[in-house]
């Protein structure tokens, strides 16, 4: 990716004149590809709380202070999904969703591998090699690189710095968190990034991560340019800080606003802290319900700004959390966890796969959801139906994936 | 600076060694490892030159000031100058830090840290019900405490002073000595807190400086065992909370165990997810480690309960325990840390960390094999450790690149326009860290930050970073002192900006960038 000086300022220069009345011309690039959005929840969020199996008897057992009770028709109670699961009420923005059959549920999804340690667990969702840690690219970068759907950066991720399942060597696009990705910065002005070129110049290494960056901080800042009386409101929502559930639903709106201008841009992610529940987690309220309210906004919004037919959302933690509660009013490092699927294709309405109650049996270790479903098997059937992405090139993401066909009711047919 | 004669007084010194003749980790209670090598010893490398300085200033302080230039160039040999600076360090973390006055109750003993938050519970409690706190109203001062602080805002003003004090800490030499400020940034991310967790805030502080600081250049496993013990710990890891799930011995509530803290204890604290033990370990030692919780009252803010400590044998990585009637309650839980401090997968990764941080994204494996050596054969001295790492010739390597994360070109930004006592210039490394994605003392997880170039060395990132070097040094002195050390490249880059511009250039310069 070496690039001349001239070609750097010539691109860059260009920027700021005339390459955002090109959009329009990007936007209408003839494809029925979807676009594919990963919400990604770090710190193991608590599945058994938004997808709760009060269906169970166990549940409610295990769980003395934290269970979400069984629906009654009242706020104060799960919302009612069938005769095994409901929906955590803090949750019920959703629940149109689900009637309309556009969200789905797979209730014992997860990594293979049986780690308990988020990092390693958040190593091998992001570089798609589950039991790995040799240093890998993440698989969002490799997936760019796939796509090759003509010229252009194909990644996005909004709010962290640098998330592993980002990195590598194909360009991607890093946008800050909060209002700070709205500031173009200082080298917006032409002779300050030509002088910094300067400066540069010989370390090929800062050159090409300064071209990235200013051509994307440029482009940026120009498509999330403030335009409607909505925005104190949303520096409010900045200043609560990105990387909380509440940020999610400002970087969700800006990953909508930037995937929406720029349709070169296939795959989003997403991520949020603060889902680690070891104490006093809460029931129907509490610090967990709040952050599920959070995280329902946030996929409302996703869902108005990826409504095209093969839009995909999907929603994933490392792994699960204990089934019962722990000593303190919350729950442990776990295994298997429920994942949502949301998108006009999703076979919706519904939960997929295999569900086998919580009696100790039943359970990993006698004590999580087992992991019936591989998540490289989930995210291979949504890049197949999202994006068109072929075996072959599957295999090449997520190497030693076999195929899990118990999946292949997930989308509608089509 | 301590002068040569000083050095060799306090080599001499340390070389009254604790010995001790049991050779089994677990059974010894205290220093495991008989120690009789000479202290650091003398440096056998010489590297010289411009970049040797350039080196050692940018590695083991946060980068050139004046006066500390001036210093290295007139000590004559760098690697001397290194030396002395772990010497240095070494005196300067068993003092107590020179925290300006009106940061001074980051420090305050522990039962009156207790007392402010207890006292800012109690006043909020009594707010009528539906009164907005604002929080802003402190953070509008965050660097200016001169006035008494406000007690609705005690948690609040405490980690602001936190937060001050690792920038003046970073960036004043007069304040604390250089390598030490890097080496507390070091094992408190080793040992990461997070203190915007409620009960974690008004103690993130005290923990920097008597956790982190104090035991810098230590033991390892007093270390861990400080850590371990201190109220910002066993609040951010659950473990006061952990107690015994032995039915008899449930209290009033139905508390029980909590596996958090032993856990992180295991994979991020010492021996890591390689050293093959299993979640039946970690179950193991955390019921080892119940009891273990904060007390108000005390100075240390700790507290053994025996009664909510689970009795009975237990096993740790194949560990009976308790391996006798010495070591039972407390003592159990000790006696577990030292062992896992001690161990060769202990030496092995904070070895690795260790040279990462000072010496390369991937660190060459002789120079790994030996400061593990060195660990363990000084029962895990971090100041032998780290003289071994000086004296190696990896060290001083310009292959060995490093590049900066926001954090680290900060503080090097306000020493190179030796802004250390400008509280502005505080306020923006403040806003430049935090947009950048490091806030300080900021990281959510108890793995705390990555010091690495493929995670800092981004487009994005890199674009802030310029923004950030443009504005701190906007109309700054220009440092022509630093001129021998910067590349021709960027002398002429320099050269042709504004007066207004030279400085930001110089310290976005790939010298300053990288380190």
């Amino acid at each position: 990716m070496l690039r001349s000086r001239r070609e750097f300022l010539h691109q860059v220069a260009g920027l700021g004149a005339f390459a955002f009345a090109g959009n329009n011309v990007l936007a209408s690039t003839p494809s029925n590809a979807g676009r594919f959005v990963l919400v990604f929840l770090r710190g193991a969020y608590d599945g058994l709380s938004m997808l709760v199996p009060y269906g169970d008897a166990r549940y409610a057992q295990i769980r003395p202070n934290i269970a979400i009770p069984k629906p009654d028709g009242t706020s104060d109670s799960a919302l009612m999904l069938d005769d095994t699961f409901g929906l955590h009420p803090a949750c019920a923005a959703l629940l149109p969703l689900w009637r309309q059959g556009v969200l789905a549920a797979i209730p014992c999804a997860g990594s293979p591998d049986k780690t308990r340690s988020h990092f390693d667990a958040q190593y091998h969702w992001e570089t798609g090699k589950p039991g790995s840690s040799s240093p890998s690219s993440g698989w969002f970068n490799v997936l760019s690189g796939i796509l090759q759907i003509g010229k252009g950066v194909h990644a996005i991720g909004v709010g962290e710095s640098s998330p592993r399942i980002l990195s590598g060597p194909e360009p991607v696009q890093l946008v800050g968190p909060g209002n700070l990705a709205t500031r173009a910065g200082a080298l917006a002005e032409p002779k300050t990034r030509e002088a910094i070129m300067e400066l540069y110049a010989g370390d090929e290494k800062l050159v090409n991560a300064l071209f990235e960056g200013a051509t994307n901080r440029a482009s940026t800042a120009a498509m999330l340019k403030p335009t409607t009386a909505s925005d104190s409101k949303e520096q409010q929502l900045a200043n609560n800080g990105a990387g909380s559930p509440q940020g999610l639903a400002l970087d969700a709106k800006h990953l909508g606003i930037l995937m929406r201008q720029n349709r070169h841009l296939k795959i989003g992610f997403l991520s949020s802290g603060g889902w680690d529940t070891h104490i006093n987690q809460g029931n129907v309220k509490g610090s967990l319900a709040s952050n599920l309210t959070n995280l329902s906004n946030t996929l409302i919004q996703l869902r108005d700004a990826f409504n095209e037919p093969n839009d995909l959302i999907v929603v994933a933690s490392e792994f699960g959390r204990t089934c019962a509660e722990n000593g303190t009013k919350g729950t442990d490092h776990g295994h298997g966890n429920v994942m949502w699927l949301l998108g006009n294709s999703v076979q919706g309405g519904r939960w997929h796969g295999r569900w086998n109650g919580l009696s100790t049996d039943r359970l990993n270790d006698g004590r999580d959801l087992p992991v019936h479903h591989d998540f490289r098997g989930i995210f291979s059937q949504g890049l197949r139906r999202c994006l068109g992405v072929p075996q072959s090139k599957l295999a090449e993401l997520f190497p030693g994936y076999v195929w899990d066909s118990t999946m292949d009711g997930l989308f509608k047919k089509g | 600076m301590t002068k040569p004669t000083g050095l060799v007084r306090l080599r001499s010194m340390r070389l009254v060694v604790e010995a001790c003749v049991l050779l089994c980790l677990w059974g010894c209670a205290h220093a495991p490892f008989a120690t009789l090598s000479s202290a650091a010893g003398v440096p056998t490398i010489d590297p010289r030159g411009s970049a040797a300085e350039w080196r050692a200033i940018n590695r083991l302080s946060y980068g050139p000031t004046t006066k500390l230039l001036a210093d290295i160039k007139s000590t004559g040999r760098p690697i001397d100058w290194a030396f002395q600076q772990l010497d240095a360090a070494r005196l300067a973390s068993l003092q107590p830090p020179l925290l300006p006055d009106d940061l001074a109750s980051i420090n305050h003993s522990l039962p009156a840290i207790f007392e402010g938050a207890r006292k800012e519970r109690e006043l909020r409690a009594a707010l009528p019900a539906g009164t907005m706190v604002n929080e802003r109203l402190a953070n509008q001062k965050r660097f200016d405490f001169q006035d008494q602080t406000d007690p609705l805002y005690y948690n609040r003003s405490q980690i602001n002073k936190a937060v001050a004090w690792r920038l003046a800490s970073c960036s004043d030499d007069a304040l604390e000595q250089p390598l030490l400020a890097r080496m507390t940034e070091f094992w408190f991310n080793h040992f990461n807190v997070y203190q915007l967790k409620g009960t974690v805030r008004p103690f993130a502080g005290h923990y920097a400086i008597n956790v982190a600081r104090a035991n810098a250049l230590g033991k390892f496993e007093n270390l861990v065992l400080a850590s371990a013990k201190h109220p910002a710990m066993l609040y951010y890891l659950d473990q006061w909370l952990s107690v015994s799930p032995q039915p008899e011995r449930a209290g009033q509530s139905a508390r029980g165990l909590n596996e958090n803290y032993a856990r992180e204890l295991m994979e991020l604290h010492t021996v890591g997810m390689d050293a093959g033990y299993t979640q039946e370990d970690v179950r193991e030692l955390a019921r080892v480690l119940t009891g273990w919780t904060v007390s108000p009252r005390s100075p240390s803010g700790f507290q053994f309960s025996a009664r909510q400590h689970e009795s009975g044998n237990k096993s740790v990585m194949g560990q009976k325990t308790p391996s006798s009637g010495l070591y039972i309650g407390e003592k159990e839980g000790e006696q577990a840390i030292r062992f896992l401090a001690n161990h060769p997968a202990t030496a092995r990764r904070v070895s690795n960390r260790l040279a990462q941080y000072f010496v390369a994204d991937e660190p060459p494996t002789a120079l790994v094999d030996d400061m593990t050596k060195t660990f363990l054969n000084t029962g895990g001295d971090i100041y032998q450790v780290m003289a071994v790492m000086l004296n190696n010739a990896a060290f001083w390597d310009p292959n060995n690149r490093l590049y900066r994360t926001p954090y680290d070109f900060a503080c090097a930004a306000m020493r190179t326009l030796n802004a250390g006592q400008d509280r502005v210039k505080w306020l923006q490394a403040f806003d430049y860290v935090n947009a950048a994605g490091q806030g300080i003392q900021n990281w959510q997880t108890p793995d705390g930050y990555s010091f690495n170039a493929s995670t800092w060395l981004t487009p994005e990132s890199l674009t802030r970073r310029i923004d950030f070097a443009l504005n701190i040094g906007r109309n700054a002195q220009e440092r022509r002192d630093l001129i021998p050390y910067l590349s021709s490249n960027t002398l002429q880059a320099v050269i042709k900006r504004t007066p207004n511009q030279k400085m930001g250039f110089m310290l976005g310069s790939p010298e300053l960038v990288f380190k």
